[in-house]
């Protein structure tokens, strides 16, 4: 129900309204397409009919005679044009190596085979659809199961990678007592911000202007001058709202090197929207995966082993992968544990990172398995994970900083009525309505990077706050805005904070929800900085009046923030826009995560099986909330993203093509609004300064992961059905 | 050679010549050719309603409006909605409950709910609410918290009536 901003509690913030906020209402935040550019001309991309083969031939003529053309690139006539490609992953800066019209192969179905520009875009378009390619085709691979994917153990293509492991598990989970043997299917997802893939390049001289979406304004701007061959220095990427991201603007894309090479040819500026179709292929998404858990416990229901096996779908040429056993393998107290993840490459374009990329496929295997258990032992959910709970992880044995898990669970059931459920399948019950209650544990690793900024406090009370993050709709402008205020003690109001634009500070990428945590230290110690200056030290001393005394107009401060245990280097890779964040599992002597719990009720109808979810409830610890009311908006979305995994999201595959079939909003389904109903979200009250100076956990990723197991184990429980393959829809339960 | 006409469109109260190609929508004209890009595009055949504007009064997708069916009709884009020191009650409304993220989705849902409010006057309940701006898709989804703010916007609009 209707619930004002929560009031600050503990060590929350205050709930300020977005600092961007009224723009966003009047229609006057500019978002990348939105920005004017002088007498543009317009791109259109022509993708590939095939998934694999070759171009043989490709004719023009047709194309080249609609009016106002301007020029066509295809490999014929751009392919020496693009030099690096180096994967995001492997720490460069694209989501993926393949790079179109460098020769006639072709990797994917809707890789991009031609660029047309022309005087407007319906030109360009109409030209598109007349570029007439002859193609070579070969059977290509779509996904597991089909013949000619090629399967790797992740730790024999990656150095770095690790298959968490301790004990032995075949021993203790051929004697345990009770048992789970279970493979779960997660599905393709895509992003689909509502915001699509758009570039626009302006070249003035040799100086380059990228107004692009995206989630790293330093990696792109590094990243595209090493694939066009030019110096960073030449490069400015601007980019001040994005209209939502959820991973798929966080690397490179191959549009944006075209659409500057086009702009170069044309010698004017040049506009690519892409299309929502063209969205699916010319970007990335979250690859299906299929997961094999087996759980060991006595009969008083300590775990005594835990295996996870991951499969995941990649893209021929490249090794992405997101191993979520990382996470999965250190969520419980158990002796024996083994993990493996594989890739399994097909004829597909280059998965990446989509909203908590390991641990909401992973998750959902992880605690569907755990509530299968509890029902194998009749013990209830939430006792089963209370006498599992720990505050070491068991791989290494190192301690959580903080786990306020069962206190999420715990808050959580009260307010959910949890005392009330029938714990038998098919108990409950409304009329023509099975009721099902279910619950899951969710979690997100605290990571953060180096970050810079710079920040000015003016003699008549203006504090400025300059640094390249994002606004992703993260409330990135606010969380920023407000600890400057709160450090120097300036009202919010007399506050601004510009991001978005790689003529401003270095910050890190927006994905791994580092950034509250990575930014806003930052900015304290640019803060600190201002106070030592001015010889105020208590945090109650006037600043301003210590200005003014001392009769100076403005001080300014740049800051660099490591945070501790970040990689050699790392400080320097911050303005070559490569992220190194530290913190989760990656830290040497302690383990840092914020937890979750959720619960669902869904209510399927006994005779049609359709699915309702009535409510959702979601305890979260992320230790020190900035502001309390963005952070509800971020947790609020994440557990809609939750269900909408769990019961809409998938992107269908044709098999024997190789290809996406619901590439639009009409038929890859997302939750509306008549989908969701009742939504509560609460903020546990937790400390850890162990993390970083300001106690920040990110949260941008945690509200959805383990939701899709809350809601599999309430249709369960209202069915008796375990759906162990995502989406869950109606046919599955009429099944 | 391509044929423009000239025409005149009425966008926020103001008249506006432009010449355009005969097959051009009216979210190409109103963002392109008259730079008011608070309308927003995405799916372009009239699946999310980020493009909505209003024309006399009723939500439509500029999307799959030519520009020539919308001469002699009154346009209202977000721009016009509200003035710098008056904002529109909606817009009020959403600024009190935050329901704001990323916030592309947000003109096409205010004009939305605009369009559904004037209709019907009273105070709608959270399902009609919910039902009507179900066309228009926000994946930041705050549902919740657009739907508590179209709540609030219509329940002073029916006090304000009274
Ligand atoms: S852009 Fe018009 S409805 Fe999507
Ligand atoms: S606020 Fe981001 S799409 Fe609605």
């Amino acid at each position: 129900m209707s619930v004002e901003a929560p009031a600050a509690t503990g060590n929350m913030g205050e709930p300020h309204p977005r600092f961007d906020a009224r723009l966003k209402v009047t229609g006057g935040a500019r978002y990348a397409s939105d920005m004017p550019v002088d007498n543009p001309a317009y791109a259109y991309l022509v993708t590939s009919a095939i998934a694999r083969g070759r171009i043989v031939s490709i004719n023009l003529g047709e194309a080249q005679n609609v009016p106002g053309v301007l020029h066509i690139m295809t490999h014929e006539n751009t392919s020496k044009d693009v030099k690096d490609s180096k994967l995001f992953s492997d720490g460069g800066f694209s989501g993926t190596s393949i790079i179109p019209l460098q020769s006639d192969k072709v990797w994917h179905d809707g890789q991009i085979v031609a660029v047309v520009v022309a005087e407007t875009y319906e030109a360009a378009r109409e030209a598109g659809y007349r570029v007439k390619i002859e193609y070579e085709a070969e059977q290509p691979s779509a996904t597991f199961e089909s013949n000619g994917v090629q399967v790797q153990a992740a730790a024999d293509v990656k150095k770095t990678h690790e298959d968490p492991k301790v004990g032995d598990f075949d021993g203790a989970f051929a004697s345990a007592e009770v048992k789970v043997d279970a493979t779960y299917f997660t599905p393709t997802q895509h992003h689909n911000p509502i915001e699509l893939f758009t570039t626009t390049c302006a070249w003035a001289g040799d100086k380059l202007t990228v107004y692009e979406p995206s989630q790293t304004m330093y990696g792109m701007k590094n990243g595209i001058a090493s694939q066009l061959g030019i110096e960073p220095e030449q490069v400015r990427v601007v980019s001040n709202f994005v209209g939502g991201a959820f991973g798929s603007k966080g690397s490179l894309t191959p549009r944006t090197a075209l659409t500057a090479i086009a702009a170069r040819r044309v010698g004017r500026p040049v506009k690519l929207v892409a299309t929502r179709q063209q969205g699916f292929t010319i970007a990335t998404y979250r690859a299906e995966t299929k997961q094999r858990v087996r759980l060991g416990a006595s009969r008083d229901g300590k775990l005594t082993a835990l295996s996870h096996e991951g499969w995941e779908v990649t893209s021929r040429p490249d090794n992405y992968m997101v191993a979520g056993t990382d996470a999965t393998t250190r969520m419980y107290d158990v002796a024996n544990v083994q993990s493996k993840v594989s890739i399994v490459h097909a004829d597909r374009n280059t998965p990446g990172f989509m909203r908590s990329p390991p641990e909401l496929p992973y998750m959902f295997g992880l605690e569907s398995a755990i509530d299968e258990l509890a029902y194998a032992l009749d013990i209830d959910p939430i006792e089963l994970r209370r006498k599992n709970d720990t505050m070491k992880e068991p791989i290494k044995g190192l301690p959580y900083t903080s786990r306020s898990v069962m206190q999420c669970f715990d808050e959580g059931a009260k307010s959910f009525g949890w005392s009330k459920r029938e714990p038998k399948p098919g108990s409950m019950r409304d009329g023509d309505w099975l009721v099902g209650l279910g619950c899951a544990m969710s979690c997100y690793p605290t990571q953060m990077a180096p970050s810079s900024a710079r920040v000015r406090l003016s003699q008549n009370g203006e504090l400025r706050v300059e640094t390249a993050s994002h606004e992703i709709g993260n409330g990135a402008y606010t969380v920023i805005g407000q600890i400057a205020a709160e450090r120097l003690g300036v009202p919010y109001e007399k506050v601004s904070v510009v991001l978005g634009d790689s003529d401003y500070p270095a910050a890190p990428v927006s994905g791994g929800s580092i950034t509250t945590a990575s930014v806003c230290n930052c900015v304290a110690e640019a803060c600190d900085a201002i106070r030592a200056e001015l010889g105020i030290n208590d945090p109650k001393g006037d600043v301003l009046a210590a200005l003014k005394s001392r009769g100076r107009g403005a001080i300014e401060r740049y800051a660099e923030w490591t945070p501790k245990g970040v990689p050699d280097g790392a400080l320097a890779k911050l303005y070559s826009g490569q992220a190194m964040p530290t913190g989760g599992t990656k830290d040497k002597e302690r383990i840092m995560f914020a937890f979750g719990a959720e619960f669902i009720e869904v209510r399927v109808h006994q005779r049609t099986r359709e699915i309702r979810v009535p409510r959702i409830v979601g305890a979260f610890a992320a230790g020190r909330i900035v502001n309390p009311r963005t952070a509800r908006s971020q947790l609020m979305g994440g557990l809609i993203w939750g269900v909408s995994s769990a019961l809409h999201e998938a992107t269908e595959i044709d098999k024997r093509a190789a290809r996406y079939v619901n590439k639009d909003l009409a038929e890859y389904l997302v939750p509306v609004n008549a989908d969701i109903d009742q939504l509560e979200v609460f903020m546990i009250p937790e400390e850890d300064h162990e993390v970083n100076p300001l106690g920040i956990k990110g949260i941008g990723e945690l509200g959805n992961v383990g939701t899709n197991a809350a809601v599999a184990n309430a249709v369960y429980h209202a069915t008796g059905k375990r759906i162990r393959d995502l989406p869950i829809r109606l046919e599955t339960l009429l099944a | 050679m391509t044929f423009r006409n000239a025409l005149t469109l009425n966008i926020n109260g103001s008249e506006h010549e432009v010449f355009i190609e005969p097959h051009w929508t009216l979210l190409d004209v109103l963002r392109r050719e008259i730079g008011l890009t608070g309308t927003k595009e995405n799916c372009i055949e009239a699946e999310c309603g980020v493009c909505t504007v209003l024309l006399d009064g009723k939500a439509v997708c500029s999307c799959i409006l030519l520009a020539m069916q919308a001469a002699g009709r009154s346009i209202t884009t977000i721009e016009g909605l509200g003035t710098p020191d008056a904002l529109d009650p909606l817009q009020v409304a959403f600024l009190k409950h935050g329901a704001v993220q990323c916030g592309y989705c947000i003109p096409g849902m205010i004009l939305t709910a605009k369009s559904f409010l004037a209709e019907h006057p009273g105070t709608p309940t959270r399902h009609e609410i919910r039902e009507a701006i179900s066309g228009t898709l926000c994946r930041c989804t705050g549902y919740q918290k657009i739907i508590d703010a179209i709540a609030d916007a219509g329940a002073e609009g029916a006090q304000a009536a009274s």
